[in-house]
């Protein structure tokens, strides 16, 4: 990082900033702000989610024990893998990227958190996310659930 | 990263050698509420029994670094310090996670949001004179200003940069920095949202704003 050299620059900001208060956060940081996600980022969520339900399952892991391993709230969990507008926890994605030893920046721009210039990236987010429209056929476990949360609906 | 950067004296009213730097560790936390907390507690009481209006006394002083240690490995954030004299003079923490700047011309674009900035309490007037002593270093908090302003170029942010204003403080981000003054964010009790464009940044770091 170059930082101004200029003697000139400096005095001037000096007499201007004349010892004033600088104070920023403090009283507020507990207050997270509501961000609206930008164009992008639903889009790149959803690879986050494909991509956690793929390690957790590749690991044969339950939710619940993935959650235990990774040493994150399960009803987070649930919601990263089933929430498209869900906003994870930064502490979590580095908890997830961790127990995964997947590069951090990299999961967190995945999660929407970090902005990424990187067009390959977003591209390559993009196909791993289209991926996750289902068309494999249900596996026997698969038919079995839905068999019965049909049958279940359907008595209700 | 290490920087030798240059702040100025108020004694002799002459640039002194400083150096910034972003391997802010759990030590750095724990000065501030050593080497800080004290001063700005001393002086806040003598400024209240001097009856001093309550806009002048710190609001700041319960913030609480060591709750930070977790997010200094987080690649989301960064932080910056300014050491002089073997001490601490400053510290600021930025998120760069990419929120929105919030000007019609700036909607939608991301900025580098400052979290938290703060400068030593010996480099503050108010603070020094309630304690009948004199101010130690100025442009601590233009520095780190600058710092950031540079790391939203480095992370192609061209310059935005974005504050919640502590009330005490407006005067150094819409005057001297020259910010713009945005809104009134009734999300983090009114505090006033102040925001540079790539336009107003540029004009900072070539030492035109106020």
């Amino acid at each position: 990082m170059k930082m101004n050299t200029d003697k000139a620059w400096l005095l001037k900001k000096a007499e201007q900033e004349d010892g004033c208060f600088v104070s920023v956060g403090g009283l507020v940081d507990a207050l997270e702000q509501v961000e609206q996600p930008s164009g992008n980022v639903i889009p790149i969520r959803q690879a986050f989610m494909r991509f956690v339900q793929l390690a957790r399952r590749d690991r044969r892991l339950s939710l619940e024990q993935f959650a235990e391993k990774v040493d994150v709230d399960l009803v987070e969990l649930f919601k990263i893998e089933s929430e498209e507008h869900y906003k994870p926890a930064i502490r979590t994605v580095h908890k997830i990227a961790e127990y995964l030893q997947i590069p951090e920046k990299k999961l967190l721009a995945l999660a929407g958190l970090l902005q990424v210039k990187d067009a390959q990236f977003q591209t390559a987010a993009l196909k791993f996310a289209a991926r996750s429209a289902p068309v494999e056929k249900l596996t026997r476990e698969e038919h079995s659930d839905l068999e019965e949360i049909v049958k279940f609906l359907c008595e209700r | 990263m290490r920087v030798p950067i240059q702040i100025v004296e108020c004694a002799t009213s002459r640039p002194v050698e400083a150096e910034l730097f972003d391997e802010v560790t759990v030590e750095h936390f724990l000065e501030t509420q050593k080497e800080w907390r004290p001063v700005v507690l001393a002086a806040a009481k003598q400024l209240a029994q001097s009856g001093a209006p309550g806009q002048i006394l710190p609001r700041h002083f319960h913030w609480d670094w060591s709750s930070k240690e977790g997010e200094l490995q987080v690649l989301a954030f960064s932080f910056f310090g300014i050491t002089c004299n073997a001490k601490l003079q400053g510290l600021m923490k930025l998120d760069l996670t990419g929120r929105a700047g919030r000007l019609p011309s700036q909607k939608g674009k991301p900025v580098v949001y400052v979290d938290y900035s703060e400068t030593a309490p010996w480099n503050i007037k108010a603070l020094m004179q309630a304690l009948g002593s004199g101010q130690q270093y100025a442009v601590v908090g233009t520095r780190l200003i600058e710092a950031a302003v540079r790391k939203s170029i480095e992370e192609g942010f061209k310059g935005r940069v974005a504050l919640h204003s502590l009330s005490g403080s407006e005067r150094f981000y819409l005057e001297v920095c020259g910010m713009t003054e945005v809104v009134r964010d009734p999300t983090k009790q009114n505090l006033l949202w102040c925001e540079f464009t790539p336009e107003q940044a540029e004009k900072f770091l070539a030492g035109g704003a106020a």
